[in-house]
This record gives C-alpha cells, structure tokens and sequence, in this order.
C-alpha cells in the first residue's frame, strides 16, 4: 500500500546501531552472572586480590564505616593506577611509539581471551556438565583466542566477526569486574565515572590529549573501540591519507523557520543513487542539522585509553561519511529551498569524493565493560533493578549521543548513564521494590 | 519448576509481544527507540507512585481499602501521563514531517502514525509485564513451584502470567485507541481508555478474596477482548475511509 519506503524506517538507525551490542553484551553478562553467581559460595570464596582491591579486601564482617572507608581508597588507588597508564599512552604515543601501542593492545587482547576467557568458559562447563574433554577444549579455545587476536585490531575480515570479538571481550572482562565485592564495586564506577567527564572534558585531561593529538596527526589510535558500521577501505588512498580526518562545515545561519532551537536527526541515503533509494545493506548516516542550516557534523576522533587490564576507550565519536554532503544537495534541490544551505551546497557539490570511508558511531570498549560490570551487579540482587538499571543506562546512552550530535567533539559515555544507572538502582531497590513486589504477590496489578 | 517452565512462563507473558516486536517493530528502528522511551516513562511513573505509598506499606490491615487506593491513585496518574505523551507525540510528528520533506521522503503514512502509538503502548505494557510479573519468575526457573493459598488451582507464577498477558495487551492496544482519539477530537475514545484500565485494576482486587482468581481472570480477559474489538473496529474504519479517500483523490 505504500508507495516508497517511509522515513520511520531509517530514522535512528545508527543509535540502534550501537544500542543493540550494548544491550546484548549486558544480556549476555546479566546470563553469566545469573548461572554462575552463587552467593553462598561467593562470601566463603577466597577474593582474588585485582588492581581494584589492592588496598582492602572487603569481607561482609565489616562495618558499614570500614566498608566505606575502604571501597573509596580501592577506587581512589585505582584512579591512581589508571590516570597514570593514561598519561603513560599520551607520551608514547607522543614519542611515535605507535607500534608498539598496536602490539600492546593485541597482546592485551590475547590475555583477556585466553586467561580471563578460559577461566569464565572452565567455570561454565563445570557449571552445566558440559561432556566436553580437555584437548577438544584446548584446540577449540585456541583457535577462539587466536582468531579473536588477530581480529580485533585489524581492518580486514567481516565487521560482525569484528563487532562480535569485540561484545566478547567487554563480556569476559564484566564478568571478571562483577566478581568484586559490592560496596567497592559502587564506589569504583562512581570514581570512574567522574574520572571519565574529567579526563575526555578538562584541558589537562589525558584523554583529550590524546584525541588532540590524533586528530592533528590524521591518525588513527590503536585502541579497543567498537565501531558500529562497516568501514569501507577505499581505493584512493592518497587523497584523504587515512581514513581519519576533520572536517568542519556548515553555517550556523539564522533561519526562518518557526520551531525554536532544536536538533533534528536526520537520516540521509548514500550517495550512489541519486534518486534517493534507500541502500539495502541498511548502511545509512546519522546527519545532524540545525533548524534550516546545514551544518554537516563532523568529528572523527579516535582515542584510545588503557586500563591495566585491556586497552579500551571511553570515548565515543562519530564519523560521518562525505557522501551526505551530496545527498543535502539533492534534498536541497529538490525542495528548492532558499535558506542559508544555499551557498553551503554550491561548494559541497564540487568536492570530489571518490571515497566513501562510511564510518559510523564509535563507542570504546570501556564503556561496554562499566555498563555491563553495573548490570551484572544489579542482577545479584534482583531482575527488577537489572530492568530499572539497563534502561537508565540506554537512556543515558541516548542522551549522550544526541549531546554528541550538538556538541560535535568526543564525549565521554559513561558519567550519564552510569549516574542514571546508580540511582535507578538505588530508587528501585530501596522504594519500588516493596511497592510492587507487595502488590503483585497478592495479584493485585494496574 | 525448570528452566523449561520458567521459559514457558516467560513467553507466555510476554509471547505475543516478542511476536510484534518481531514482525513489526524491529524493523524500524525509530519504533524501537519508542518502545524504549515509553517504557522508561512507565517505569518512572511506577518509581513516584512507590516513592509516594512507600511509607504507608507494608499493609496490616487486610481490608481492601488501601489496596484500591492505590489502584486507584495509580492509575489516576499513569493516564494523566498519557495526554503528555500525546503532545511530545504531536512536537516529533512534526519534526519528522519536516525531516522526510527535507529527504524527499513521503510524510508519515497513517500506518506509521499507529504503529508509533503501537510501540508506544507496548512499551507500557512490557514493562508492566517485567515490573509485576517477570521479576517475580525468578524462583520458577530452579526446582520448586510455589502456590497461593488464595489461588490454589494453579501455580501463582502461572496465574501471574496470566494476568500479565491480559494487561499486556489492554496496555499496547489502549495508546493506539488514545492517540486516535486525540487525533481527531473522538471523546468516546479518549475517555474509553482510562475506564478500560481502571476497570481492569479494579478487577485484580477480586483477587484478594479467596478463590477469587476464578472469576477475576476471565472477566479480565472479557476486558482485553473489548480493547482488542474496539481497536481493531477502530483502524478498521479508519484504514477504510484513508483508502476510500486516496481512491476518490485520483
């Protein structure tokens, strides 16, 4: 009955785009934790002592004041250790010691896979009587883990295999960080938190440092960041250098329209077809204008942030692709519009793209681990805060892409949504949960 | 009582709406991102109204006033909510108008327009069925089953689920019987929809009594029937006479 494809089919696809691994690394973590998690074993169970309790090793006996007192000088040693690896990223990457960055995070990412991987998969056999023997187990995990190495940094090779390594790393390492005692595990996502808004926004921070300095260098960081679309290596190397560029445009015009400030998420078609089919490979951008003008956000940067475990970011950026500018010139034709896009479009139109790097949002795989890590903790006590909490932190996620669609320059994921996420935990367990638990076990509902 | 049984509980609750989810929402992401914000808003609905009973409860009384005041006050508030979502409906309605003329894109087919109140409602009613119902199944995946003295017929997870399913489907069809009764002034149909809902909360008091689910449960799903007829007769006429005018236009 519809003539063409209506437009709700390819608004915010690029939010879902990064939505749904996220959704599914924490289904997934919410999963392990249900099966493997048992708290009578967990108090008696000796604490493996991480970089996350150097200081204090929690045990139930203690006192709330103590608990507190420790939980914060764990996060605050922490902070320390991470801060300083940072800073220590920002100077080798500095000193062009780039390679031995990529070499690093491969390594890093092979430990995660056959350590810590091993580890949780041994505990799932044993958990469900897998009949599986130890050299099947050996073979099949190698192949995992070598399979997993050489992917993850890598161009090559479908990006599904790519995106899945990458779920499976954030996975194995919440599942790992879950393990922590709850009152350090709070304060650490806490400190985290704060430490993630301050590094990527303060002028001194480390991790802006380092977007600063990848942008200027056209580079792109080794780093662990899950990239939710394709990216298309394109044949004309020379005239872009790397895929990575910064490009600014657009006119912040006064316009004439009636509806006040505002941002629209605009959903544009890849440039090939003119006529303005919808490309079925679903490969479509995120163009973000203000009212009428036609500023074409730009921002690529890559950053990169390791913490001892994996080298991960906590960043989050975005990368249109040049072919939208072309495509505002047909929307700008055909709508015969005469407000400020106007001139912008006579000078995209003579930009010779060749390319077209589709690149689409960037989401660090720290910011893959946290959510999850507080998912994960939120399902030891109850399926009702793992709910309350995981749509706090998609809302957060939303929030913050669409301040990165006004903002225009990297933002840190984590301070909204894991800000969300604590207090709709604290809100459901504390308030809702005698409300409707109560209401429900005597079947009363509305 | 198994894994098995838990999974069973789970789909039967909340089956249909994965089959819709399936069929109709997922493949358009903007549809997803409306379920997400609908449930959102519920859930913060569900977190003021606990926030305002949380220092009356527990009961100790077991009359059944206090219980229909909160009924009562409940779903005072979560309809009040529904004429807001209504104009922050009507503000993203225009805005994608104006995004799908920038594209050269046909503007929102009135199938678009039901299927974002579609998503909208089943996002109330997911959450519904997560909130009262899922979160209470944990127990059901392990070895043991649990029943109601009140309800002894069938197991509390089973008659649980039940329930939810019936809310769960008078939750998703009420927007769509809302918005279009918004959409175009009808007073039947915007004050049908908070009556629905009140009369189907007031029907789980009957549970309180013993025995009680007997009777509540069909007359629930009598409510859930109603809603369905109501909407489907609704789009029906409303698809026909968008047809008849598309065909008169040429």
């Amino acid at each position: 009955m519809e003539p063409g494809g209506s437009i709700l089919e390819s608004i915010g696809q690029e939010i879902i785009g990064v939505m749904s691994p996220v959704s599914i690394c924490m289904f997934l973590v919410v999963l392990l934790v249900y099966s493997l998690y048992n708290p009578a074993t967990a108090t008696n169970a000796v604490t493996i002592r991480t970089a996350a309790n150097l200081v204090y090793m929690e045990s139930p006996t203690d006192s709330t004041a103590q608990k507190l007192e420790g939980s914060l000088l764990n996060a605050a040693v922490f902070i320390i250790i991470i801060a300083l690896v940072t800073f220590l990223l920002v100077l080798l990457y500095y000193y062009n010691f780039t390679n031995f960055l990529v070499y690093y995070t491969r390594f890093s990412a092979f430990a995660v896979f056959s350590s810590m991987g091993g580890s949780v998969l041994l505990s799932l056999i044993q958990h469900f009587n897998f009949p599986v023997d130890a050299v099947t187990f050996c073979i099949l995990h190698f192949n995992f883990t070598i399979v997993g190495t050489l992917f993850v940094l890598s161009s090559g090779g479908p990006i599904v295999l790519k995106q899945s390594y990458m779920v499976a790393l954030g996975i194995i390492v919440a599942a790992w960080f879950a393990k922590l005692p709850e009152w350090t595990t709070w304060t650490l996502l806490v400190a985290l938190a704060i430490y993630d808004l301050v590094a990527v926004l303060s002028p001194g921070g480390p991790l802006k440092l380092l977007v600063e300095l990848a942008s200027s260098r056209d580079e792109e960081l080794p780093a662990l960041i899950y990239e939710a679309r394709p990216t298309v290596e394109m044949r004309n190397s020379g005239v872009r250098g790397s895929t990575l560029g910064l490009l600014v445009g657009g006119i912040s015009g006064d316009n004439g329209r009636s509806t006040g400030g505002g941002v629209e998420l605009q959903a544009v078609l890849r440039n090939d077809n003119n006529n303005g089919n919808e490309n079925r490979d679903g490969e479509s951008i995120i163009n973000v204008l203000e009212n009428g003008s036609n500023e074409i956000e730009v921002v690529r940067e890559d950053v990169g942030e390791s913490s001892p475990l994996i080298g991960g970011s906590n960043l989050m950026e975005r990368l249109p692709s040049p072919s939208e500018r072309r495509n505002n010139d047909n929307a700008g034709l055909l709508e015969g519009n005469t407000n400020s896009r106007g001139s912008r479009e006579n000078e995209s139109q003579r930009e010779d793209f060749a390319e077209t790097g589709l690149r689409g949002l960037k989401l660090g795989l720290g910011d893959f681990v946290f959510y999850s890590v507080l998912v994960g903790r939120a399902a030891m006590y109850d399926l009702m805060t793992v709910y309350a909490c995981y749509l706090a932190i998609i809302s957060g996620l939303g929030c913050t892409l669409i301040l990165l669609a006004v903002c225009r320059h990297a933002l840190p994921a984590l301070p909204i949504s894991i800000t969300l996420g604590i207090m709709f935990y604290f809100l459901t367990r504390l308030l809702m949960e005698p409300f409707v638990v109560g209401a429900s076990t005597s079947l009363v509902m509305f | 009582m198994t894994v098995a049984a838990g999974i069973g509980y789970t789909l039967l609750a909340l089956g249909p709406s994965l089959s819709l989810f399936i069929a109709v929402i997922a493949k358009k992401p903007f549809l997803i991102l409306t379920l997400l914000s609908s449930t959102l808003v519920w859930l913060i609905s569900l977190i003021v109204l606990s926030g305002l009973w949380r220092a009356f409860l527990p009961f100790k009384t077991a009359s059944l006033w206090p219980y229909a005041l909160i009924i009562l006050t409940s779903v005072a508030f979560q309809e009040a909510l529904r004429p807001l979502f209504w104009r922050i409906y009507k503000r993203l309605e225009d805005m994608l108008d104006a995004v799908a003329d920038r594209v050269s894109k046909p503007r929102l087919f009135i199938t678009d327009k039901m299927q974002i109140a579609l998503a909208g409602g089943m996002g109330h009613g997911v959450a519904h069925a997560v909130f009262f119902c899922l979160s209470l199944l944990t127990p059901s995946f392990g070895p043991g089953t649990y029943y109601m003295e009140k309800c002894s017929q069938m197991s509390f997870f089973l008659v649980s689920a039940i329930i939810a399913l019936a809310f769960v489907t008078i939750h998703t069809l009420s927007m769509v019987i809302a918005f279009n009764g918004y959409a175009e002034g009808n007073k039947v149909d915007q004050y049908i929809v908070p009556v629905i809902h009140l009369i189907a909360a007031m029907l789980t008091l009957i549970n309180l009594a013993h025995g009680g689910c007997i009777i509540s449960i069909p007359l629930l799903y009598g409510m859930a029937v109603v809603t369905l007829g109501h909407c489907g007769k609704m789009v029906w006429t409303k698809l026909a006479e968008n047809r008849s005018r598309q065909g008169s236009s040429y």
